[in-house]
């Protein structure tokens, strides 16, 4: 799975002390690292970036000074997105449009302006679409606009916008479904998740399992890239292939297969609990892990 | 041809048969496999019905409608006598023993009164007990352990036990032999995530659920919606943490609106009407306030048995 890493995030204090300072070094540091680890792309998010939107083309400057990875441009600012797009040596992608009028109208001609690759969520001026259908509808319309503009469905990377399981269960089962419909819906598109939006809300030490185990759930179902935690190493392994027993012990679980979690060592047994509780077969809770 | 035969629906749980009470006027709630009132059609059983309790406070009533306090008298100013009135008047399945002065914000009387009043109540009415106190995560514990423990063996229900003070409650109700009601606010996983860490304490056989139960009007759907859903992870998904009995606790609400404060016969109707729909939602343990209310309630109940 393609894994865009998400560690250079506004929202993270670090990040944000950096980039006010401009201090190079801890930008570089983190872009260092996530390389090291294996991601793809490099996220680079700045949030709305109402006040210095030419901020993200000191970001991607200081980045590409020291790797050499696509990066992915994450404002839903178009005039930030822009100044990235302006400097940046590989084709970047642009995270993200949707299809919110302002979206389309000033986010996504970007994508056609500087022939780059574009994120496309489910959001529309009507808000998060509900259910898998009512997802499916909203993308078709918005795909079908993007390719009037020129953005043919290679170009662009779906995201179906992940609720976290502690707020709504049955959404995340229904992202699933969705993704399973997507090559059918759209041939040829790619897609991403905003990965780790899965577990907000729950206890910080036990996040980590359910973004993992997602992530096997979404690369079973056919999703092509995640915005994820590049520090987490398990997450890097199985993204990269390294561990297919686990994978095959969620696809075992995901095709109703009866699996009994309490026959299995602890790491195994884990992965099948929290499959289960994404799946929407078991109903959440904090203490999911200990039942 | 083959005869016809209806399909009938079975379910993969049952839910957790609670007794509240010891001797002859023990109650038993939960134990159905089948959702609210369907037992007609063989898809399972539902052997006890939904019980009733009547409401009763540990202080003088404030701003009730003047036809329950005529009902009662001078009976409510003493909780022992009132509790009296009502086992004679009414002979409810329990009595629901508010313990609303023991809350700081309202009069902040000790434990110990708390304990005096539990066990005249108890004694002068001769039925199952419900103490309740107002959620604070300070004071309940303090007053439910001395109850616990001054009526040890009794089986009572106590509650409510909440995320911040579930632990002595439930060590007290674990070593006194007592029920008591995991409470989580109109939250499903929280409900669970409770019910989990309850169970480590007392055995499911204790454990009565109490999401909170808005009145018609004042987010009823809400709570209608909570009890369906807990009720069909217990029943229809087998989820054995969702399997203990509900308790809807709604005549507090009910009383509270200014429509029934202010038309009495509207807030007979009012209460009548949440009491039906928490029936309907799956409730297994009502507590009501107005004396008719208990009565139609009782006979609704006892009709849809029938039938």
């Amino acid at each position: 799975m393609v894994i865009i890493g998400e560690n250079i995030h506004i929202l993270s204090k670090k990040v944000s002390e950096a980039i006010n300072n401009k201090d190079a070094k801890v930008i570089q540091e983190l872009a260092k690292e996530q390389a090291a680890a294996g991601v793809d792309y490099i996220d680079l998010n700045i949030g709305p970036a109402r006040k210095n939107p030419e901020i993200m083309a000191w970001l991607v400057e200081t980045v590409q000074e020291v790797v050499d990875l696509p990066l992915s441009l994450d404002s839903t600012n178009p005039k930030a997105v822009e100044e990235g797009l302006k400097v940046a040596k590989w084709r970047a992608l642009i995270n993200s449009a949707s299809g919110r009028t302002d979206s389309k109208e000033q986010m996504m001609p970007l994508a056609v302006k500087y022939d780059c690759d574009v994120v496309i969520s489910v959001l529309n001026d009507q808000g998060i679409p509900a259910d898998a259908e009512a997802r499916a509808e909203s993308i078709m319309d918005t795909v079908t606009y993007a390719n009037e503009l020129g953005i043919e469905n290679e170009r662009i990377w779906v995201d179906p916008i992940i609720m976290p399981v502690s707020v709504d269960q049955k959404a995340v089962a229904e992202a699933l479904e969705f993704m399973k419909m997507l090559q059918d819906l759209l041939p040829g598109v790619k897609s991403t998740v905003g990965l780790s939006n899965v577990s907000n809300g729950t206890p910080k030490e036990l996040r980590g399992i359910l973004n993992r185990t997602y992530m096997v759930m979404l690369d079973l179902c056919g999703t092509y890239s995640a915005i994820a935690d590049a520090f987490d190493e398990e997450l890097m392994a199985l993204a990269k292939g390294k561990m297919p027993e686990i994978v095959e012990l969620i696809r075992k679980v995901m095709e109703g297969e009866d699996v009994d979690p309490n026959s299995l060592p602890p790491k195994e047994r884990d992965y099948v609990k929290t499959a289960k509780v994404l799946l929407g077969d078991t109903l959440y809770s904090h203490t999911w892990l200990e039942l | 041809m083959a005869e016809f035969r209806a399909p009938v629906e079975s379910y993969k749980g049952k839910i957790v048969e609670v007794t509240i009470g010891k001797g002859d006027k023990a109650v038993k709630i939960g134990g159905e496999n089948v959702f609210a009132f369907n037992q007609a059609f063989d898809e399972g059983s539902w052997p006890n019905p939904p019980k009733v309790a009547v409401e009763i406070w540990d202080m003088e009533p404030e701003g009730w409608v003047k036809g329950i306090l005529d009902f009662y008298g001078d009976a409510v100013s003493d909780p022992a006598q009132w509790a009296k009135k009502v086992a004679e008047a009414l002979n409810p399945d329990l009595i629901f023993l508010y313990m609303l002065s023991t809350d700081p914000n309202e009069k902040d009387t000790p434990p110990e009164r708390a304990v005096e009043v539990a066990k005249a109540v108890y004694e002068a009415a001769g039925l199952p007990l419900i103490v309740y106190c107002t959620g604070n995560e300070t004071k309940d514990p303090q007053v439910l352990q001395k109850v616990a423990e001054a009526l040890s063996g009794e089986n009572l229900l106590l509650g409510p036990a909440i995320k911040e003070d579930y632990e002595p409650i439930a060590q007290a109700a674990k070593e006194h032999g007592h029920c008591l009601s995991s409470q989580a606010p109109i939250d499903i996983n929280l409900q669970k995530e409770l019910n989990v860490k309850l169970t480590r304490i007392v055995p499911a056989e204790k454990v009565v659920m109490d999401p909170l139960a808005p009145c018609v009007g004042v987010g009823f759907e809400f709570g209608f919606s909570i009890f369906e859903r807990q009720k069909h992870a217990g029943i229809s998904f087998g989820d054995e943490m969702m399997q203990m009995p509900l308790l809807a606790n709604f005549s507090f609400e009910v009383w509270k609106t200014k429509e029934a404060k202010g038309n009495e016969k509207m807030g007979l109707m009012w209460e009548e009407m949440t009491a039906m729909g928490y029936l309907l939602a799956g409730a297994n343990l009502l507590v009501v306030r107005h004396p008719e209310a208990y009565r139609k309630v009782k006979e609704l109940i006892e009709r849809y048995k029938k039938s």
